[in-house]
């Protein structure tokens, strides 16, 4: 086994570089709801991470795992910057549940991979686009077990809008996030 | 699994003498899961994502970019060794005189109108890839006094898993600014040789342009009961 080459950090200047046109409609082969995930990115005093990238990988509507793309882009896969505050929005269906080989159910979820400046390696979570009583048997729900914590991973629906879910990450902190090593 | 991984050789995410990471830096402990079956699979990108011509920054503009002309080479693999196939890696870097053409980017050092610093290419049946460009010149930032980042070129990687994903950067051998850099100097002892490419006379064109090479390796499948 060789050692794996270390992470470092994005830095500050990626945008040209990194971000790709309407990287932030997620494309699928079938049909599915559309929504929006949509929320701030913040540091350990509150303040907006403005320089963060933010990618988000998941499942379709029925929950199967995306293969293949269309045109020049992969299906499944969505990669935006966050804005002067902290903000990012992802355009996307709401995956359906799935299962490993082993039985075990997934919840509703989209996987999240944060880079920014101060970010010396990526932090990866899972948010779930379903309320708390309805992961609970979801891997990485049981393997947090507080609810408050499995809480700063839960996608809350606007009431006024149901095709919005909104989900704010502080880094560091009161409310911190759950962040995952695969 | 964790008796079967290889040596830390990440950086920690607290690394106080890089003052970004103080207010950035999760402060729990992450919570290790297995990946799910997506995080197990990962985005294909369809070969009309990159083009030929992304792999030469060099031609982006009306004439040459000013610089050290290179050609960096290397391998894609996983920890195991196997190479990692039909990835996309993703470079971006500054110009010859140490300036990205990047809006929050203030460094009085001139842009260059030849040359925008950014290219992609997918990796071939061994795992390889190539890329042509100039190298890099070294900036001053603010994260202390006289504060100086090496000369470096950045990585995306996608692999063939979500869970491979990294971004990372690459240094140049020798370069004495390497002691005094903290996103360096953060990777544990053990880590730091693998940022560093090696001079690679024969794969760079003569007369013309060095060659560096440098190899990357990935998570790979023993690094995770799924199978990744």
């Amino acid at each position: 086994m060789t050692n794996p080459t270390p992470s470092q950090t994005v830095g500050p200047f990626f945008a040209r570089e990194l971000i790709w046109s309407d990287g932030g409609t997620v494309l699928f082969p079938g049909q599915g709801e559309r929504i929006t995930l949509k929320g701030r990115v913040v540091d350990g005093a509150g303040a907006p991470v403005v320089d963060a990238l933010f990618e988000t990988w998941q499942a379709d509507a029925s929950g199967k795992l995306p293969s293949g793309g269309e045109g020049d882009r992969p299906y499944g896969y969505g990669r935006v910057s966050t804005d002067a505050d902290g903000g990012y929005a992802i355009e996307t269906v709401v995956p359906g549940a799935f299962k490993s080989q082993g039985g075990e159910t997934y919840a509703p979820q989209i996987s999240v991979t944060i880079f920014a400046r101060g970010l010396l390696k990526a932090v990866q979570t899972r948010v779930f686009l379903a309320p708390l009583e309805a992961i609970k048997d979801d891997p990485l729900a049981r393997a947090i077990g507080d609810p408050e914590r499995i809480r700063t991973l839960i996608a809350t629906r606007d009431p006024a809008n149901p095709r919005l879910y909104r989900w704010d990450v502080r880094l560091r902190g009161a409310g911190e996030a759950v962040f995952i090593e695969i | 699994m964790a008796g079967t991984r290889p040596a830390d050789v990440h950086p920690p995410y607290l690394y106080p003498d890089y003052n970004s990471t103080r207010l950035r830096a999760p402060a729990q402990p992450l919570v290790r899961v297995a990946p799910s079956p997506l995080e197990a699979a990962g985005p294909a990108f369809p070969k009309a994502f990159v083009k030929e011509s992304e792999a030469d920054l060099t031609t982006w503009g009306t004439s040459a970019p000013l610089g050290e002309k290179m050609v960096l080479v290397g391998r894609v693999l996983d920890e195991g060794g196997r190479p990692v196939r039909r990835s996309l890696v993703e470079v971006w870097q500054a110009n010859a005189s140490g300036r990205y053409p990047h809006p929050v980017d203030n460094h009085d050092a001139p842009l260059d109108p030849n040359f925008l610093g950014k290219g992609q290419v997918l990796t071939d049946d061994e795992g390889r890839y190539r890329v042509v460009t100039v190298k890099p010149g070294a900036y001053p930032w603010q994260n202390h006094a006289f504060a100086w980042r090496p000369a470096h070129i950045h990585l995306s990687l996608f692999g063939n898993a979500y869970a491979q994903r990294l971004i990372t950067q690459m240094f140049f051998p020798g370069d004495p600014l390497l002691a005094i850099d903290p996103i360096f100097q953060s990777v544990p002892e053990a880590g730091r040789r693998l940022l560093i490419a090696d001079l690679d006379l024969e794969h760079g064109v003569e007369g013309v342009a060095l060659g560096y090479r440098f190899d990357i390796v990935l998570r790979g499948p023993g690094a995770t009961p799924m199978g990744v």
